[in-house]
């Protein structure tokens, strides 16, 4: 194995963590450099994201012991193909929402590139860990950077719903440290693969201890999946959030999705001997409750960036449901539906700013801010109309055609892969015989959900590209609709090679539900 | 050209090259649009003749290019009979409503997204009619409906075309998503989702439980599309699309793209009892409906979308007839309906366009003005009233004897000869009336424009489609009569009975029906346009279109209410809900049973130990009861954290209660900064209720947690911690087993720790940055705000105090490895040293003085950790592996080394860069009063 293979699994969590540091060594104003080296470290991040990808596809587990120490007893990072893959799609939006930002908003307030490094830092570190406690730590690191982009560019409503996040996702942090205390008072071990291989022997009398610890930590994790009804706080913070914040702040969801299905599978798989199968019933239940909430109010939406943040819950809730109804195809599938929804979401976030930029002349969120804030003409700041590098002409067509794509991928209709998605989850879900009362309501849930979803987007597309004619055209760098092509052209990619996607997928899900590589990977001596 | 490349290149030439080369076309010119677009027609067209001659001799050729394998998703792709002639009609007609087009549009209508949408349009119909897989087939059916979605809202500033749009949209969406889900049933049933592999297992799928709920699912799909009754209502409303877009979805694509289905389907799921019942009934209402409604439209083309309704209503009604002369008669019947049709929207776009409205009730006497087009349109007329010699008659008359032949059927075979005679007399009526009204019945009033024929070309396209619609009419057997056969034979799947397609089968009970409804048709018109005076006539409130847009925005409202009945954005409520759950699931967890105390002998209670917990409990309780008076919250958590690091060192565990000491100094400080921006006391906002509520909740959950701890603490385990013991010394290199997990053997923990803590400073300073608060000039009691001068003795003693508190930290940083200390311990001494400094000398003068960006610092801390790991990968190790030693340095003798040391380094410069980048930005916003 190369140098490069052999620590290649580190590197997307100390390459943005070195990055954001070196750039707080500079003086706030040397935008130039800091955008050179932002841009860079997520480029290189994506290449690492590829390589790692491709390493973990041989089907063996590449595990990292850091600081040299043998599992269980020091903290490793796994890499397998599930983590791969969402470190990639965590490197691919991010490097989107990056771009996006370097037109306006880097330099809408002070140390953004460094906060936007860390949280990728933390989101990778969370994918790649095998240890609970650790996994608590990169939550941290996320959550952290999180709150700082959440409040990123300032003003009330973003003040306000900010710190709802912030209070909710404390407390949810506080669960997540009991809950981990819990496990390892129970199995004297925080390496999740070993927590696997000592669930099965845990006495009887202390089960209840083990079950409601796995439960707390649970919620934890749901809170950030947003789960109804622990997922209220989300919508808010995310459709007052800046546009590349929101857009990035897709993965997070993804990651408390990821949390339950990493631990689910692994501690609580087939091979948890009473305890296996713990929690898919409620998983079931919650997810169509969030299911079926996020699409009712989808239907209530008024505002773009309120329905995208809407559309995040309705795929939290089908991820969530899909995995509580278990089964090697139906993770395949539900994978496919969380890679390509994370993107369109991403992309629809992106896009919104800069098709609400030319529906409201005037109602400008920064002047707000500076008014507010008192704000002035300090360091830092940019008028808010000048858009920095070149504009895109044709701009209303333009806008007018992403955002059709971006509603395609929400409502899950064809040729963009929404669809291909939705109709996997679907075929996997008829596969058994017979068909399970669950997975009959989870059918009819996500068609009608798609139905909602194509005439919410439609109601709001057609208010806004066919019903306004007074809208002004508005100026659209060349740098901001790029990064929502690149996210929709990954979609249709996604489409075209669906079949090697959802190959790899079908793997991914087929190593998730037989653990035992996981685990005598990480384990061995 | 093979099949496996002709198929798929005829679905792309207008998907990708039409799509795109169109609209770029148009930007130089109108004609240059129109050519591209009639070009990629006529090429695909070409490119489907040419894979043809199978098919044309009673085969069929396919192609299959593996999409996604696992799944069964395939481009699969079958040119036979049944597709042939569909994408036929769908290419011929689609060239004559390019060229009629480039004359209809006017100058300032964008011909880009036309033509492009056009061609999206056309692409996906031809994926609907060639697909063999019935998950493709899905694909392309809901891309049509995305496609007609916008091109009936082709003229978006219209309030009819975006309402006109969203409805067929919801409409068709809503039958797509059942299809889907129908597919998917018929998938699981059949084992295949390859249609022509389907047929084959079809007594294995019609056996299947899945069956009838897949039926209905497929069906629901097909009428929608084909606009059923009750489904009808989306189509009258897409009329507010262009023209030559009307004319294509109704003659040739879109509304025939269910009747396809059907077709397509039938060798699946046709042939029993359901599917007969369930589209012979559907099918005979929408014809009698349809035709019934047309007669009273005032709208021109709202006369002609309730027509297609109808006749969509009779192919529905043919194609569920269980008889093989039934298919023949449906698929005779889709070409004639998309030929007169097609000609006669057409022309009722040249008299809209001539005359700049579509109210019959003005455009009267038209004869004068357009002699030719009318004729054209009156000869169309005729053909969609089924009168002989024209291709109507001929398929009408085939309808009259299927339905004369239905007596297995009951009741509906009994009912059914009447109603298709009533149907057939009320689709006389509206077409005496199209004609009457439009061409004669006197003098036109008050339009807007003096009407005259239309260019040459534009009526070139009309001239074709009549000639078809008599040529049929005429020599049926020789112009579409072997066409007909492929494709019923294809729909029947085997050889077809013995038939004629002719136009004199002599006197026999269909004719007598025929001459019946014209009769009775002509005479409903004469009375109803004498006697009742059809143009007062308005159409009653009641309509399926109303009901679905009350019912769309009673579904808009009530999300409203319940969303926001929900969701109130309150975070108290948030919280609880979290708490609720938490206790909730962890309840349920307990609930399974078990001991709650372990095997582990408890302590004695020394009186030490019940004092501090006393003192413990009564801080806490004091917090809870004073919460309001901020000031002194703060200073009872403090005394919280204090009675927390006794506890600690009680039970020996010096690090924690030097750790939990200083961190209890630092964030107090921090919150007390933090209290010079609030006001002194928080308003009490929660009513009695509320609190017990809350009061019950916190109880619930702090007597939870505090049975969990109980039961872990009194468990005994086996565990990972024994390791740590045994080779902290020997491995590690350090003596203070937990220095040596924090910055070794979990070293990585305390790395992205210290980042968090970073990350949280820059949050803070990033929050606060610029922040105004607004300070009172009085106090409650109205006096003066005054700042107090610090008292001098405090001043002198932070000077002496200083250099020991950074002595004191660099002594616990360098004995940390083997005693009690470290990094973090250390580095809190330091920032509370220096938090003194700055409130005896006040923020400036400190600032000044010390001149540091503490954002630097912690960043060159989070650097020199990060360093240290990375230069393990140096000398060929994981990242943070540590190595250790005791050289003797000469002066010193043997010095214990460790690099954990320098990765504690890190740790110490980001928490002193932390804290301090915290605390200046509190301390800085009470100076910035708003004034």
């Amino acid at each position: 194995m190369s140098f490069w293979q052999a620590h290649l699994v580190v590197l997307p969590v100390v390459l943005p963590l070195a990055a954001g540091a070196l750039m707080l060594l500079f003086d706030e104003g040397r935008y130039a450099l800091k955008a050179a080296i932002s841009v860079a470290a997520t480029l290189a991040l994506v290449a690492a994201a590829i390589a790692l990808a491709r390493l973990a596809d041989a089907g063996a587990v590449h595990v990292y012991r850091l600081g040299d120490w043998p599992a269980p007893f020091g903290i490793v990072l796994v890499a397998d193909r599930l983590s791969a893959v969402l470190v990639l799609l965590a490197s691919a939006l991010g490097f989107a929402a990056l771009v996006f930002s370097l037109a306006r908003w880097s330099r809408a307030g002070p140390r953004f590139h460094a906060l936007f490094q860390f949280l990728l830092m933390g989101v990778n570190g969370a994918f790649l860990t095998g240890d609970l406690f650790n996994l608590f730590v990169f939550f941290e690191v996320f959550l952290a950077a999180s709150y700082g982009l959440a409040l990123y560019g300032s003003g009330a409503a973003r003040v306000r719903a900010g710190l709802h996040y912030i209070a909710v996702n404390l407390t949810a942090s506080l669960l997540f440290l009991i809950g981990a205390s819990l496990l390892y008072g129970i199995t004297g071990t925080l390496n999740m693969a070993d927590l696997a291989v000592r669930v099965p022997a845990v006495a009887a009398g202390d089960r209840m201890l083990l079950e409601a610890g796995a439960a707390i930590l649970g919620i934890a994790f749901l809170v950030k999946a947003g789960m109804w009804p622990l997922g209220f706080w989300l919508p808010g913070t995310y459709a007052a959030a800046s546009a590349p914040a929101a857009a990035v702040f897709a993965i997070l969801t993804k990651v408390g999705v990821y949390a339950v299905l990493r631990v689910s599978l692994l501690v609580f798989g087939a091979e948890a001997g009473a305890s296996a199968g713990f929690g898919g019933d409620w998983l079931v239940l919650g997810g169509m409750l969030t299911l079926a909430f996020g699409v009712i109010c989808m239907l209530a939406a008024q505002e773009l960036s309120r329905l995208a943040a809407f559309s995040l819950l309705v795929s939290s809730g089908t991820l969530l449901a899909a995995i509580g109804t278990g089964g090697v195809a139906v993770t395949g599938a539900a994978l496919y539906y969380l890679v390509v929804s994370t993107l369109g979401v991403g992309a629809f976030f992106l896009l919104i700013e800069l098709v609400e930029r030319g529906r409201a002349p005037g109602a400008n969120v920064l002047a707000v801010t500076a008014e507010a804030f008192g704000l002035g003409d300090a360091d830092g700041e940019i008028p808010a109309e000048e858009v920095v590098g070149i504009a895109i002409p044709a701009a209303v067509g333009v806008l007018g055609v992403t955002f059709a794509c971006c509603a395609l991928l929400l409502a899950g209709l064809p040729p963009l892969p929404g669809f291909i998605a939705k109709f996997a989850l679907l075929a996997a879900l008829l596969d058994p015989d017979p068909i399970s009362a669950a997975a009959w309501s989870l059918l009819v849930l996500l068609t009608v959900s798609g139905l909602a979803a194509t005439i919410a987007t439609a109601r709001a597309g057609v208010r806004i590209f066919w019903a306004s004619p007074e809208r002004s055209v508005p100026r659209v760098a060349v740098i901001e609709m790029a990064p929502v092509v690149l996210l929709l052209a990954l979609c249709a990619g996604l489409t075209v090679q669906a079949g090697p996607a959802m190959r790899y997928l079908q793997d991914t899900a087929q190593s998730l539900h037989a653990p035992r590589g996981y685990i005598e990977g990480v384990l061995a001596r | 050209m093979t099949a496996t490349i002709a198929l798929p290149l005829a679905i792309l030439l207008p998907l990708v090259l039409g799509t795109a080369v169109a609209p770029l076309a148009a930007r130089r010119a109108r004609a240059a649009a129109v050519w591209t677009a009639a070009a990629v027609t006529a090429a695909a067209a070409l490119i489907l003749a040419a894979a043809a001659p199978p098919v044309l001799a009673g085969g069929a050729v396919q192609a299959l290019w593996p999409w996604i394998p696992a799944l069964g998703l395939n481009v699969a792709l079958r040119l036979d009979g049944l597709g042939l002639l569909f994408a036929g009609l769908i290419l011929a007609i689609g060239l004559l409503v390019i060229l009629y087009a480039h004359y209809y549009l006017g100058s300032r209508d964008p011909a880009g997204k036309f033509f492009g949408l056009l061609m999206l349009f056309m692409a996906a119909m031809l994926g609907v009619v060639l697909a063999d897989n019935l998950l493709l087939l899905v694909v392309f059916w809901e891309l049509t409906s995305v496609a007609s979605f916008l091109l009936i809202g082709y003229w978006s500033e219209r309030a009819e075309s975006r309402q006109g749009a969203r409805m067929a949209l919801a409409v068709t969406g809503a039958g797509g998503l059942a299809l889907l889900a129908g597919v998917l049933l018929l998938g699981a049933a059949g084992g295949t989702f390859e249609i022509s592999a389907l047929a084959a297992a079809r007594d294995r799928v019609q056996a299947s439980p899945l069956f009838p709920v897949a039926l209905a699912l497929v069906l629901l799909g097909a009428f929608t599309k084909s606009a059923q009754f009750p489904f009808h209502f989306w189509l009258p409303e897409a009329m507010a699309a262009p023209t030559p877009v009307s004319a294509y979805l109704h003659s040739a694509t879109m509304v025939k793209a269910g009747v396809f289905l059907l077709l397509r389907l039938y060798p699946v799921l046709g042939g029993n009892a359901p599917f007969e019942y369930a589209a012979c009934t559907v099918g005979l209402v929408t014809m009698v409906f349809g035709a019934y409604v047309a007669i009273f439209r005032h709208d021109l083309k709202g006369l002609l979308a309730y027509s297609t309704i109808s006749h969509l209503g009779l192919i529905v009604f043919l194609i569920g007839l269980d008889s093989p002369l039934s298919a023949v008669a449906a698929v005779f019947h889709v070409v004639n309906h998309a030929t007169f049709k097609a000609s006669l929207f057409m022309a009722a776009g040249i008299v809209d366009h001539e005359c700049g409205t579509r109210d019959m009730r003005r455009i009267n006497g038209l004869w004068r003005y357009m002699p030719y087009t009318a004729t054209l349109a009156i000869v169309a007329a005729a053909a969609m009233a089924g009168v002989p010699l024209l291709n109507g008659f001929l398929s009408k008359e085939m309808f009259f004897a299927e339905a004369l032949g239905m007596h297995h059927l009951g009741v509906l075979g009994a009912v059914a000869p009447y109603a298709a005679t009533l149907g057939g007399a009320f689709g006389v009526a509206y077409s005496a009336r199209f004609v009457h009204d439009v061409f004669f019945n006197g003098a036109p009033r008050g339009l807007p424009r003096t009407p005259h024929e239309p260019p040459r070309f534009m009526k070139v396209p009309v001239e074709i489609l009549v000639v078809i619609c008599i040529a049929v009419g005429v020599l049926p057997a020789l112009t579409v009569g072997p066409v007909v056969d492929l494709a019923a034979t294809a729909v029947l799947g085997g050889a077809l009975p013995a038939h004629s397609l002719a136009l004199w089968h002599g006197f026999n009970a269909p004719l007598a029906l025929s001459m019946i409804a014209t009769a009775l048709g002509g005479a409903l018109y004469w009375a109803l346009a004498r006697k009742y005076d059809l143009h007062l006539h308005a159409p009653s409130g009641w309509t399926a279109r109303l009901l679905f847009t009350r019912a769309l925005d009673g579904l808009f409202a009530a999300s409203a209410r319940l969303t926001s009945a929900l969701d109130n954005g309150s975070l108290q409520r948030q919280l609880a809900l979290l708490v609720t759950t938490a206790v909730g699931l962890g309840a349920v967890a307990f609930a399974a049973g078990g001991r709650l105390a372990g095997a582990r002998a408890l302590l004695p209670v020394t009186p030490l130990a019940a004092a501090a917990w006393l003192v413990l409990v009564a801080a806490a309780l004091g917090v809870v009861r004073l919460h309001r008076t901020r000031l002194t919250a703060v200073i009872l958590a403090g005394a919280i954290g204090l009675v927390s690091a006794l506890g600690f060192a009680y039970f020996s565990a010096p690090d924690l209660a030097l750790t939990q000491l200083a961190v209890e100094v630092v964030t107090t400080i921090l919150l007390l900064l933090a209290l010079a921006a609030l006001p002194r006391t928080s308003p009490r906002e929660s009513g009695p209720g509320r609190r017990a509520r809350d009061l019950a909740l916190a109880g619930l959950a702090g007597a939870g947690v505090a049975a969990i701890a109980f039961a872990a603490m009194t468990r005994e385990r086996d565990s990972i911690a024994g390791y740590f013991l045994e080779n902290a010394v020997p491995k590690g290199g350090g003596a203070n087993v937990v220095n040596v997990i924090l910055v070794d053997f979990r070293g990585f923990d305390t790395f992205g720790e210290i980042t968090v803590l970073v990350i949280a400073a820059l949050g803070v300073a990033a929050l606060l940055t610029g922040m105004v608060t607004h300070r009172p000039a009085t106090d409650p009691a109205g006096r003066p705000w005054s700042v107090q001068r610090v008292p001098l003795v405090f001043a002198a003693a932070v000077r002496w105090m200083l250099p020991f508190a950074l002595l004191v930290s660099v002594y616990l940083f360098l004995r940390g490895h083997n005693a009690p200390g470290g990094g973090f311990i250390a580095a809190l001494v330091v920032a509370a040293g220096i938090a003194t400094v700055y409130m005896s000398e006040g923020f400036a003068r400190t600032e000044r003085a010390i001149a540091l960006d503490y954002a630097r610092v912690a960043a060159l801390g989070v650097l020199v950790a990060a360093a240290t790991g990375a230069g393990a990968i140096g000398f060929g190790r994981p990242f943070l592996a540590s190595a250790h030693g005791h050289p003797a340095l000469p002066p010193f003798g043997e010095v214990p080394l460790a690099t954990a040391a320098l990765f504690d380094l890190g740790v110490y410069l980001a928490v002193i860069g932390a804290t301090l980048l915290m605390l200046v930005e509190l301390a800085r916003v009470p100076g910035r009063d708003a004034e």
